[in-house]
C-alpha cells in the first residue's frame, strides 16, 4: 500500500510528543539546567597519536570560578568504556590515541570560565606516528595502538571453493568500493545535566539509546552499585546510532561528584565533531562469478573497515557487513574476508544500517556490473538469482521464512518509476530522438534500483534482552513502561497506538514511562530496528494477564459476568452480542475507580524475554530480517558533475504498520541520510585530524537536495503463523539508495561509481565530446 | 574575562525584557540561558542550520550570530512567541507540522517553524521552489523534508483561510 496520509485513515494520528516539540516547550535533556549548576569542559588531545609525558592542572584548579579539575588520577574504577568491549580510557593516562581523547575536564561556574581553564592545563605530548591508512597499521612495523595490536576484529565466512569456481566462471566482475566516514549529524550535540542527589545517588540526563547500559558503564567507571544510578536518557534530539555509546557521561558524572554540584555539559557542534561516533569508512574489494546463462556461482569478498581508535562496537557492525555483503541470493561458493582495524582516525562505531549501508552498496554495485557484462535487465537478474523463501540465512543459519523478497521484487518491478526506466534506455539509445520537455544535452538522466535484505535484532550470541510492564497506575490509566527512548523515531506515538489497539481505549487512558532506569523495566536497546518489534511482542504477552485483571476487578465492584465486559474509553464496558457483533453498550466502571480498589501491586504485570535468534549457532547471525527494493531517478549535469535526485520509489516488507506517519518518516528520513552518503557526505580527515568540522562543510542534504517526488510502499502482509508482529523499519530506508542512485548514473552517464560520495569530477565532461564517449545525450 | 555590561532592552515575544549584559553576548546565549527561553536551539553555532533561528523585526535571524548591541531595541519573536487566536492556541503553521509529520526528533522544528512564518509572512502562497529558499537555512537530520514540504504547503492553505475568514477593514 502506498503510505500517505489520505491511505492511512483514522491511523494517521498526530505524535503524541507533537504539541510541545511544535511550541518548543519540550525539555530536551541539554536544555535542563539546575540550581548551583556548573559547566563542564572537556580538554582534548592536540595530537592524534602521542605519549602524554606530563599533564598540570595546577593552574586551572586555582583559577578563579574554577570548582573541579579531573584527570585520570579522579577516576575510581575502571578508566575505560566501550559497550562491547571497554578500551577506550575515560580520561587518557599516558597515551592519546585520537583527536577526540579525553585527556583533563574543568568543571566551573560559567562556560566560559571552564573554556578558559582548559586553556591553563598544560600537557606535554611526544608525538607518534599516525596510523591513517588501515593498510599501514596492518604492516608489521607498524606501531602498536592496542596491547593486541592493531586488528579489532576478523571475520571469515567459507563455503565451496570460490578461487577454483572463479576461474571457470563465464563472467567475473572484479571492482573495489570505498564508502566515507559518514558523520550522524543529530541536530542536538551530546550532553545533558549530571545531578549528585542529597541521598547520595547520582542522577544522569543524557540521551543514550541504551539507559541501562550507560548505567552499567558509567557504574563501573565510578566504582559504584548500578541502582545508585539513575539515567534519564528520554528525549532526545536526534541519535542515528551515534549516541549509543558513551560520550560526556564519564566527565559529567566525574564532576558532578568531585564538585558535589550539577553539571551541565554540552558539546560544541565541533567538539561533536572531534570527539564522536562515525560510520566505519569501507573498502570492499568484491570479485564476483556466474556461468553463461547468469547464475550466480563465486562471490569473494575482502573487507577492510577502519574502526578508528576504540572498539565500541566495531567489531558488531563487521560481523553484520560480512553477513550483508552477500545480498538476498543464491550462491554455490563463498569466500569472505573482514578485518576491522585500529587507527588514528577518530572512532567509527554504531549507526543507522550498521555496515550494511556499506555491504549493500558494493554487492548491489555488483549486480549491475554482472547484468551488464550478460546484457539483462538488472532487476531480472536479480529475480534469477534471488534467495528462495525456505534457503538458510546469508550463515546458513536457520532464519525465519516470509515472502518479503519475492513481494518487494515484485512490487518494484511493477512500480511506475522502475517501469519508466526502458524509456530512458531507448531515448539515450536513439540520439537524434526530439523529447518535447527536452533539456539540454548535457543533462543526463537515469534510473537505477536496488535491494536489500537487512537484519534486526543484536543476533545470535549477543545479550538481547526484552521486556516491559503493563500496569494500570494510580491515576486510572493503562501504564506501559518500557526502557526505550525517543530519538525521533515515533517510539511514543507508536505504543499509543498499540495500546489504543488492544484497549481500545483513547490516547488520555494511557500513560507511557520511557528512558528511565528507576521507572522502567529493562527491555534492551532502542538499536538495530528492534524496539517496535519487542514492545509489541511485550505488550502481547502483558495484554490477558493484565485484561483478566482488571475485568475481574470490574465484575467484582459492578458483579456483570467478566465476559460481558471489555476495555474501552475512560473504563470498562459492558457488552453485548447480537449476530455475533459485538455491541458497546456503556460504560459500567472506570479506569480510576478500579485502579482505586487496587490492593498492592495488583494491576502490575512484567514480563521479559529475548529477541528472537536463530537455533543456529552462527555469531552475530540474524532471525528476522526485513526486505527492501529501492529505486531511484537522477539527472546528471556532466558540466558540473552535479547529481540531482528526482524520484523515488521505497518498498518495504516489515509487517503491519502501526504508525504510518512514523513509517513514511523512517523511511523518508533514512532515504535522505543515505542520499547523502552517496552524494555529499564525508568527514574528511587529514593526518588524523578532522578538515571538516562543521556543517558548512560538512554537507547534509537540505530542502534544496529533496526530490520531487519520494514513495514509500509498505507490504504489510506476513506468513499465518508469524508471531513477530511489526519488524522495524528504523534502518531499512537507508541501506539501499546509495547502489539505486548509482545504477542510475550509469545509466545516465555511462559512468560506473565505485567511491562514495560521488565525484563530481568523475561525472564532469567536456561540452561536446559525449558522442565520441560512447556516452549517449538524451 | 571581565567585560562591561550594558543595559539591553528587547521587545520579546512581546513584553518588554530588560536585563544587563555584555554588548557581545549572543542573542542565543540571552534567550536561552539569561530568558530560559530553551525553545530556539544550539547546533551548529556558525549560522549553517537554522536551529536557533529567531524572527528579528520580523526577518529570520540565526541567533548565534546575533549580538546583543545588534539587535538591542527591536522586536524578538522566537518560538515561545507562536501561536493561534488564543495564547493557548496552536498557531496554523505548527498545526500543519503536527498533523503532516513535519518533525520527528523536534529539534530542529522551532527554527523550522520560525522560518516558515517569514517565509509565509512574505509569500502566503509560495510555490514549491519558494518554499525551498525559504527554508533553505534550516537542517533536518530525521525527515528528510518530506513532512516539512507537506507542512508548509498545508500551512500556507490554513492560512490563507483563517485571513479569508477575518473580515476586511476599512482603514
Amino acid at each position: 500500500m502506498l503510505l500517505n496520509r489520505e491511505s492511512s485513515g483514522e491511523r494517521w494520528r498526530k505524535r503524541r510528543d507533537g504539541k510541545e516539540k511544535v511550541t518548543g516547550e519540550l525539555r530536551y535533556l541539554t536544555d535542563m539546567t539546575a540550581e548551583g549548576m556548573l559547566y563542564g569542559r572537556v580538554l582534548r588531545s592536540s595530537h592524534p597519536h602521542a605519549h602524554i609525558l606530563s599533564l598540570d592542572t595546577s593552574a586551572a584548579e586555582n583559577y578563579e570560578g574554577v570548582v573541579a579539575v579531573i584527570t585520570h588520577r579522579d577516576v575510581p574504577g575502571l578508566n575505560r568504556f566501550g559497550i562491547a568491549v571497554p578500551d577506550q580510557p575515560a580520561l587518557c593516562e599516558d597515551t592519546v590515541r585520537y583527536i577526540g581523547d579525553a585527556i583533563a575536564a574543568v568543571a566551573a561556574i560559567t562556560p566560559e570560565i571552564a573554556a578558559y581553564a582548559l586553556s591553563l592545563i598544560h600537557v606535554e605530548y611526544e608525538v607518534l606516528e599516525t596510523i591513517t591508512d588501515p593498510l599501514r597499521a596492518l604492516e608489521d612495523n607498524a606501531p602498536r595502538l592496542h596491547p593486541q595490536g592493531n586488528i579489532l576484529h576478523r571475520t571469515q565466512v567459507k563455503h565451496g571453493d570460490a578461487g577454483h569456481a572463479l576461474q571457470n566462471c563465464a563472467y567475473v566482475v572484479k571492482e573495489v568500493y570505498s564508502t566515507p566516514r559518514q558523520m550522524h549529524a543529530y541536530m542536538e550535540t551530546e550532553g545533558g545535566l549530571f545531578i549528585p542527589e542529597p541521598d547520595g545517588r547520582l542522577t544522569v540526563y543524557a540521551p543514550t539509546q541504551h539507559g541501562y547500559k550507560d548505567r552499567m558503564q558509567i557504574a563501573r567507571i565510578l566504582d559504584w552499585e548500578e541502582e545508585r544510578i539513575r539515567v534519564i536518557s528520554s528525549p532526545i534530539g536526534g541519535s542515528f546510532g551515534g549516541k549509543d555509546e558513551l560520550n560526556v557521561q564519564p566527565y559529567g558524572s566525574l564532576l558532578a561528584l568531585k564538585s558535589g554540584r550539577p553539571v551541565k555539559m554540552h558539546n560544541s557542534r565541533m567538539e561533536s565533531v572531534r570527539a564522536g561516533l562515525k560510520r566505519h569508512p569501507m573498502k570492499i574489494e568484491m570479485e564476483t562469478g556466474m556461468d553463461e546463462y547468469g547464475r550466480l556461482q563465486a562471490h569473494r569478498v575482502r573487507i577492510v573497515a577502519d574502526t578508528g581508535a576504540y572498539a565500541t562496537l566495531g567489531a558488531p557492525v563487521l560481523n553484520f557487513a560480512t553477513e550483508h555483503c552477500m545480498g538476498p541470493y543464491r550462491w554455490e561458493h563463498i569466500d569472505i574476508e573482514g578485518v576491522s582495524v585500529y587507527t588514528n582516525n577518530g572512532v567509527s562505531g554504531e549507526f543507522r544500517g550498521f555496515g550494511g549501508n556499506q555491504a549493500i552498496f558494493a554487492m548491489e554495485g555488483q549486480m549491475d556490473r554482472l547484468a551488464e557484462q550478460i546484457g539483462m535487465d538488472p532487476w531480472e537478474f536479480r529475480m534469477l538469482n534471488r534467495r528462495y523463501p525456505d534457503d538458510p540465512g546469508p550463515l546458513q543459519q536457520e532464519i525465519w521464512r516470509t515472502n518479503g523478497l519475492e513481494q518487494v521484487m515484485q512490487a518494484l518491478a511493477q512500480s511506475s518509476l522502475w517501469q519508466r526506466r526502458e524509456a530512458i534506455s531507448v531515448l539515450s539509445v536513439h540520439d537524434s530522438l526530439s523529447d518535447a520537455s527536452s533539456s539540454p544535452p548535457w543533462i543526463k538522466r537515469g534510473i537505477g534500483a536496488a535491494l536489500a535484505m537487512h537484519g534486526a535484532g543484536l543476533g545470535y550470541g549477543i545479550d538481547d534482552p526484552a521486556g516491559g510492564r503493563l500496569s494500570l497506575n494510580a491515576s486510572g490509566q493503562i501504564e506501559a513502561a518500557f526502557s526505550y527512548e525517543e530519538f525521533g523515531q515515533g517510539l511514543i506515538t507508536t505504543l499509543e497506538i498499540m495500546l489504543i489497539d488492544l484497549f481500545h481505549c483513547t490516547g488520555e487512558d494511557i500513560s507511557i514511562v520511557i528512558g528511565d532506569t528507576d521507572r522502567v523495566p529493562h527491555s534492551g536497546s532502542s538499536t538495530a530496528s528492534r524496539s517496535t518489534t519487542m514492545a509489541w511482542m511485550g505488550l502481547q504477552r502483558l495484554k490477558s494477564p493484565f485484561l483478566q485483571a482488571i475485568l475481574q476487578k470490574a465484575h467484582d465492584i459492578t458483579g456483570i459476568p467478566v465476559d460481558q465486559l471489555t476495555t474501552g474509553e475512560q473504563g470498562i464496558w459492558q457488552i453485548t452480542w447480537e449476530d455475533d457483533a459485538e455491541i458497546r453498550q456503556k460504560r459500567v466502571v472506570s479506569y480510576r475507580e478500579i485502579a482505586a480498589a487496587a490492593q498492592g501491586n495488583e494491576f502490575v504485570f512484567d514480563t521479559k524475554f529475548s529477541y528472537p535468534t536463530t537455533p543456529d549457532e552462527v555469531v552475530g547471525g540474524h532471525f528476522l530480517y526485513t526486505y527492501a527494493a529501492v529505486a531511484a531517478e537522477v539527472e546528471v549535469n556532466t558540466l558540473s558533475g552535479h547529481v540531482r535526485l528526482l524520484d523515488t520509489y521505497h518498498t518495504v516488507a516489515a509487517g503491519p504498520v502501526i504508525n504510518p506517519m512514523g513509517f513514511i518518516g523512517q523511511i523518508e528520513g533514512g532515504s535522505v541520510m543515505a542520499l547523502g552518503f552517496t552524494l555529499t557526505e564525508d568527514a574528511v580527515m587529514e593526518e588524523g585530524h578532522y578538515i571538516t568540522r562543521n556543517m558548512d562543510t560538512y554537507m547534509i542534504p537540505g530542502i534544496q537536495d529533496m526530490h520531487t517526488s519520494l514513495e514509500v510502499d509498505a507490504i504489510e502482509e506476513l506468513p499465518d503463523n508469524d508471531p513477530f508482529g511489526p519488524r522495524g523499519i528504523g534502518e531499512i530506508g537507508s541501506v539501499a539508495l546509495a547502489p539505486a542512485i548509482t545504477a542510475a548514473i550509469r545509466q545516465a552517464t555511462g559512468t560506473w561509481v565505485t567511491h562514495l560520495p560521488v565525484s563530481r569530477d568523475q561525472l564532469i565532461r567536456r561540452a561536446g565530446v559525449w558522442q565520441q564517449e560512447g556516452v549517449s545525450p538524451r | 574575562m571581565k567585560t562591561t555590561s550594558i543595559q539591553w532592552q528587547a521587545v520579546i515575544n512581546g513584553t518588554v525584557r530588560e536585563i544587563e549584559i555584555p554588548p557581545s553576548r549572543r542573542l542565543l546565549d540571552i534567550l536561552r540561558e539569561d530568558l530560559d527561553l530553551t525553545g530556539t536551539k544550539i547546533s551548529c553555532e556558525i549560522g549553517r542550520c537554522g536551529a536557533c533561528m529567531v524572527l528579528i523585526d520580523g526577518e529570520p535571524m540565526n541567533s548565534c550570530l546575533m549580538m546583543a548591541y545588534q539587535c538591542e531595541g527591536t522586536e524578538i519573536t522566537t518560538i515561545e512567541g507562536l501561536h493561534g487566536e488564543t495564547e493557548d492556541a496552536l498557531h496554523p503553521i505548527q498545526e500543519a507540522f503536527l498533523e503532516e509529520g513535519g518533525f520527528q526528533c523536534g529539534y530542529c522544528t522551532p527554527g523550522m517553524i520560525i522560518s516558515t512564518k517569514a517565509l509565509l509572512d512574505r509569500l502566503p502562497q509560495p510555490e514549491e521552489q519558494e518554499i525551498k529558499e525559504g527554508l533553505c537555512g534550516n537542517l533536518c537530520r530525521c525527515t528528510g523534508y518530506g513532512g516539512i514540504m507537506r507542512a508548509v504547503e498545508s500551512a500556507a492553505d490554513k492560512c490563507a483561510q483563517r485571513s479569508s475568514l477575518i473580515p476586511a477593514v476599512d482603514s
